[in-house]
């Protein structure tokens, strides 16, 4: 289901969007990997959900940037709740045992992704 | 307490047993009340008798903070179902500490926010009453409603925490919550930005991939690029026309072309 979504989207993509620049289609890219992943996951996760409606009102996906590495190992424990909040979809609206549920399932769809994407880029680049 | 004081409160003491109060010698006495209206004086003065010895238990100074507490309230209090509450929460606290010197402040702490709720909604009382009775507490540990809600919740969190270790590789090793949540925040990071990484080669490799067909004429290179692209392109357009039926031959479609290429 993910990998056909994603392929699927992928091939529209190289198809459409010839002309437009680098920087768009690999933001189109990677959008359509955050799609695939959240329809795959369906409607009955709380993070797909807010991922769903995050696609659907056209808003740029966006990410947290790399956060600072040096003050990690000083952070204590609510503020790495509060930094696994922003990094979950949906998060910031969960208590904290959903958010380490939904994050156990963020974290299995969004390795299946990588996997996907890798077999892919391999299928291609080889 | 001397029992002039207490005479008022006896319309109030007899409809105590109807309450469900636990004593067992007074089980006996709610039947004759349901059954004979007659011996009913007999009964309020069975019923004196007992409420004094409760009184006189109550006396002693010895009893400690919470049992004070609790006999300010029961003085406060004035209907009957919110004394037979007070006095059940009374006695389990001092079932629950009796053996147990340290967790008495908390259990004394806990029981009067109980003793509130009680008062405020008397029909809500009873499942945190089930809970006494099906969850056990270790030694040393509260047993009252909200510690063992925050002990159930813990120890949720703490399963949950346990699938994420499993999840995260080489979080196994790692001690403490902190570094665990420390790693799994590292983990999904590295997860994004890999994403991020993919798709941006993705993309290299997309767009000159219509060329290299022309570029590079090697023969069997090509040919096999063709198939896979090829591959896609009509796997994913039957995939439009057959939406149900056609994952699993996507799937065996597209592994196979991944095989035949790799």
């Amino acid at each position: 289901m993910m990998a056909c979504h994603f392929l699927r989207a992928l091939f529209r993509i190289q198809q459409t969007s010839t002309s437009s620049s680098s920087s768009g289609r690999s933001r189109r890219i990677r959008r359509a990997a955050y799609a695939s992943m959240a329809y795959s996951a369906g409607t009955r996760r709380a993070w797909s959900r807010a991922l769903l409606r995050k696609l659907r009102s056209r808003a740029r996906l966006r990410f947290p940037r790399r956060l600072s590495r040096a003050a990690t190992p000083q952070r204590r424990d609510m503020d790495q709740a509060q930094v696994l909040r922003k990094l979950v979809p949906g998060g910031p609206s969960m208590d904290d045992c959903k958010l380490l549920e939904e994050t156990a399932d963020y974290i299995r769809c969004l390795t299946t992704q990588v996997r996907l994407m890798q077999t892919v880029m391999d299928s291609i680049s080889s | 307490m001397d029992p002039p004081s207490l005479m008022p409160r006896l319309p109030d003491m007899c409809r105590f047993p109807m309450l469900g109060m636990p004593p067992p010698e007074l089980a006996p006495r709610v039947g004759r009340i349901g059954g004979d209206a007659s011996v009913e004086e007999s009964t309020v003065t069975e019923q004196c008798g007992g409420s004094k010895g409760r009184w006189r238990r109550r006396d002693p100074p010895s009893s400690g903070g919470a049992t004070e507490a609790e006999s300010s309230k029961l003085v406060s209090t004035s209907s009957g179902n919110e004394l037979a509450e007070a006095e059940a929460k009374h006695l389990k606290a001092i079932k629950s500490t009796d053996g147990n010197d340290n967790i008495k402040s908390e259990a004394e702490a806990s029981s009067g926010i109980c003793n509130k709720l009680a008062a405020q909604n008397p029909q809500t009382t009873e499942p945190p009453k089930q809970d006494y009775i099906h969850v056990r507490a270790r030694r040393g540990q509260a047993t009252d409603s909200h510690s063992l809600a925050e002990r159930a919740r813990r120890d949720k969190i703490s399963e949950r925490m346990k699938i994420l270790q499993d999840l995260v590789p080489g979080c196994n090793k790692v001690i403490g919550k902190a570094s665990v949540l420390d790693e799994i925040i590292n983990y999904i990071q590295a997860l994004q930005r890999q994403v991020e990484f993919l798709s941006m080669k993705l993309e290299a490799v997309n767009s000159p991939m219509n060329t290299t067909i022309e570029v590079f004429p090697s023969k069997d290179f090509s040919s096999q690029r063709y198939d896979t692209t090829s591959s896609l392109a009509y796997s994913s357009q039957t995939w439009e026309y057959e939406q149900g039926s056609g994952t699993e031959w996507l799937h065996m479609q597209v592994g196979g072309a991944f095989e035949r290429v790799t």
